[in-house]
């Protein structure tokens, strides 16, 4: 990185940014995660191309193992459904799920933890009640619960993850917010005046940023694990294709036909692990660490 | 508990075993051959021996006066004998009565008890206790029982080796459920007085038959020891049995493979583990045993529902859905098709001059367009949505199958899952949907098990397992009521056989697959399945040969 035109100027945020990606890049395990990331979110963006249809459709003789035919190269379930079908629409179901049941959890676990770290007193001794009341119920069990009570459909299995999953991110949150708030920055602009919302969001989350963007890579990967859990529990979604499902499905033949579970057990662990090694680059990086070696 | 760690429940009470589920399947054919006679007297039948036999779920009583759930009536069946047991074309045969006679009007039924027959305590078996018996249990707290008897006003016992009952109208499907767990006879001088339901005999029971209770260590084993004074000389052959409680699927299949088991009743195994132990020269799958429960797979229409509510329309997706596929790819081969609500197991019964709704796909789609739902843009012409019966993943791929055989005739299904509790609740109680699959033993006669799923008197008594679809018609109505009473059995058949055409023409609720349960056991016994009830019966003609070990 060519740092002698700037290194006269104070770093800029671009700078930064741009200093972060590249570091990124330079750790191997962070580039294993994010080259990974981008095959699954491939496999998912062109999953309609690479096998138009419903993947549910039983397409062709049950249990055929990866290799007995050549338009089956994973094979088929005990339903004659095509695996690797299965695989590339699954990831979509995956990610989405992931993805969205991460932001449903940033959502509560940023605001809560903020309101909490910020204003402190009894707001914050109720919503840490409601934090704490909340992590000592096992995250499981819990979604186990509201999945059941809300029948099981892609929009509950998400809500119900999300909600289950963000008691640890609002407790990270509310000590950086109580960390920065009475930082020279924070003080600075209460004094001249600033609205509460003003300095929450503009000088306050920003400097927190750090911590949550690495925990929202552990939160897609765990939300990802669950929803694979749950489904494998016979609590996912039976109108859409899931690797979770499909390791479920996959269960009853594990003795005599494994790979209807492996090949999307695999796919789950690539997945997780791609967010993992990305989360563990980017915790590096982001806390500054990323200069050690 | 999951998956295939489940198991049915027999009979009506499945709901308290909602565990059963994986359990269930059964095979159509897997080739168990009895052994051929010739094969028999070679192979010399050794006495003694303890017989290790999976037990799953662990029961909750060992009684089988009200709790009807499987685990309870597999062990239960060893330790009491009843009136008859059952052939494999279920017809009685005697048991603890060598004989009995049905009025010609159907209005006296007596029966001639056996006579040295004695209780596991040493006292006498008589006909008081057979008396007791239907006034305490059948006619008031077991749940199957109390319809079929509710006509019998009074028992006489003038001596005490007989029984004579009298009805006020006939009641003919009374001889269906006499064995041991169907009527349980429990010793009155032990129960007399007593509150029955907890009564601390219902968990150390005393019977009448081959077996004697020895221990129940709660989430280890049942065992139960022989009784030399059984009435049958010479039987039973084996000295002791021994139910293992083995709550995971895998262990199970690890101890029948290994021998630590030798006789594994309601499908200890998923389906494909089933199909590759049977393959193993020391043992065997076997379905037969299972006649007297008969469960039927049904697809139940809501037929107020918008779209079903056109006879066409339940028609074509009927013919919409192949059903020899759905029995060997979902249920592996432990199915066959089914063409009437009345399983072809009820030989008497069962109709096959009946519509039939052949898959064709053609078809359907021109019933469809005749009712006047056309595809639109999509290929869509409405959708459902299909619940399936939470008791294991069979269900639940049944319930994937008929999603993608309706989609191929323009139906979107959306698949709906929930517990038990909820399924129960939506289709019985609240009728929030639109069709449902479910199952229910149709028992030996069509009155216990068949005409609850389409007697309009069941509406609007959210009683679980009954008329699901809605359905009313005045002539099956009247026709279900009149065979109920009918003392002669030829008119009996004749009206179940009108009631079949009706209801398969208007096809409320459709017939999809006999299911076949499966036991797996050791090819060393001799006599492990002998009778039409053998699964809620006992194992007196059970016995191991001498024969050497093969694999």
């Amino acid at each position: 990185m060519a740092r002698t035109d700037t290194a006269s100027l104070p770093p800029t945020r671009t700078d930064f940014r741009d200093r972060a990606v590249g570091r990124l890049l330079r750790r191997p395990s962070a580039l294993v995660g994010l080259i990974l990331l981008a095959g699954i979110l491939a496999m998912a963006a062109f999953a309609d191309v690479a096998f138009p249809g419903d993947p549910l459709d039983m397409a062709g003789s049950p249990l055929l193992r990866p290799g007995d035919a050549a338009e089956f190269p994973l094979g088929t379930d005990m339903m004659g459904r095509d695996l690797a079908s299965g695989i590339f629409h699954g990831a979509r179901v995956s990610l989405l799920i992931g993805g969205v049941a991460a932001l449903v959890s940033l959502v509560i676990g940023i605001g809560i933890g903020a309101l909490s770290g910020y204003y402190g007193g009894r707001v914050d001794r109720a919503l840490m009640r409601v934090t704490e009341l909340f992590q000592t119920i096992p995250p499981f069990l819990f979604t186990l619960a509201l999945v059941a009570i809300l029948q099981p459909s892609i929009a509950t299995i998400t809500t119900a993850i999300g909600i289950t999953s963000w008691s640890g991110l609002a407790r990270l949150v509310r000590a950086e917010v109580l960390r920065l708030r009475n930082s020279e920055l924070a003080q600075a602009s209460i004094i001249l005046g600033a609205s509460d919302a003003r300095i929450i969001f503009l000088h306050i989350l920003p400097n927190a940023l750090a911590p949550v963007i690495v925990s929202a890579s552990i939160l897609v990967a765990t939300a990802i694990l669950t929803e694979s859990s749950l489904s494998f529990l016979g609590l996912g979604d039976p109108n859409v294709v899931s690797w979770g499902g499909m390791v479920g499905a996959g269960r009853e033949t594990i003795r005599t036909d494994p790979h209807v579970a492996a090949i999307p057990g695999v796919a789950i662990v690539i997945a997780v692990l791609a967010l993992n090694l990305l989360g563990d680059g980017l915790n590096d990086v982001l806390n500054g660490k990323g200069e050690r070696r | 508990m999951m998956g295939r760690d489940r198991q049915v429940a027999g009979g009506i009470r499945r709901r308290m075993v909602v565990a059963a589920a994986m359990m269930m399947t059964a095979a159509a054919a897997v080739g168990v051959l009895p052994l051929s006679a010739g094969n028999a007297a070679a192979q010399e039948a050794r006495k003694g021996g303890t017989l290790s036999i999976i037990l799953q779920p662990e029961p909750v009583t060992l009684t089988p006066s009200t709790n009807m759930a499987q685990p309870t009536q597999v062990v239960a069946g060893n330790i009491f004998d009843g009136l008859v047991a059952y052939d494999f074309d279920l017809k009685p045969k005697p048991a603890l009565a060598e004989r009995w006679e049905v009025a010609p009007d159907g209005l006296t039924i007596t029966f001639h008890l056996r006579s040295g027959v004695k209780w596991h305590d040493g006292k006498p078996f008589s006909a008081a206790d057979v008396k007791w018996s239907l006034e305490n249990i059948w006619k008031t707290i077991h749940p199957r029982n109390k319809s079929l008897f509710e006509n019998v006003t009074q028992v006489d016992t003038p001596d005490d080796s007989t029984v004579i009952l009298r009805l006020s109208k006939p009641s003919l499907p009374i001889l269906s459920v006499l064995n041991g767990v169907g009527a349980p006879i429990l010793p009155k001088h032990l129960y007399e007085g007593t509150d029955i339901l907890n009564n601390p005999y219902n968990n150390k029971p005393v019977g009448t038959g081959p077996f004697v209770f020895k221990e129940w260590k709660r989430g280890e084993y049942v065992e139960l020891a022989r009784n030399p004074d059984y009435w049958e000389a010479g039987k039973p052959y084996l000295d002791r049995l021994l139910f293992r409680i083995i709550p995971d699927a895998a262990a199970r299949a690890a101890a029948i493979e290994k021998g630590e088991i030798q006789y594994a009743p309601y499908n200890p195994v998923p389906f494909r583990d089933a199909e590759r132990l049977s393959k193993l020269p020391r043992l065997k799958v076997d379905t037969r045993g299972y006649e007297w429960l008969s469960p039927l797979l049904y697809l139940d229409f809501n037929v107020e529902n918008q779209y079903l509510k056109d006879v066409r329309v339940r028609r074509a997706i009927a013919h919409a859905i192949d059903r020899a596929a759905l029995a060997k790819i979902v249920w592996f081969g432990y199915a066959k098709p089914a063409i009437s609500p009345v399983p072809s197991s009820l030989v008497t019964f069962h109709n096959t001059k009946l519509p039939q709704y052949p898959f064709d796909v053609k078809k359907a789609e021109a019933l469809l367009d005749e009712a006047g739902f056309k595809r639109d843009a999509n290929g869509v012409r409405f959708t459902l949505t299909h619940d399936f019966l939470p008791y294991g993943d069979d269900y639940r791929r049944t319930g994937e199958f008929l999603k993608q055989a309706l989609k191929r005739v323009g139906i979107e299904v959306t698949i709906r899952s929930q517990d038990s509790a909820a399924f129960i609740k939506r289709v019985y109680v609240d009728r929030d949907f639109d069709f449902a699959i479910s199952y229910n033993n149709a028992f030996p006669d069509p009155q216990i098990g068949v005409v609850r799923a389409f007697w309009s008197g069941w509406l609007g008594t959210g009683t679980p397992w009954t008329n699901g679809s809605g359905y009313r018609n005045a002539r099956a109505d009247a026709l279900i009521q009149e065979a109920g009473v009918e003392g002669d059995p030829a008119k009996r058949i004749a009206e179940f056989n009108e009631f079949q055409d009706i209801v398969l023409g208007d096809v409320p609720s459709l017939p999809l697959l006999e299911l076949n349960f499966f036991s797996v056991y050791s090819a060393d016994l001799q006599g492990i399945v002998e009778q039409g009830d053998q699964v809620y019966s006992s194992l007196k003609n059970a016995r191991f040969v001498d024969a050497p070990k093969a694999n």
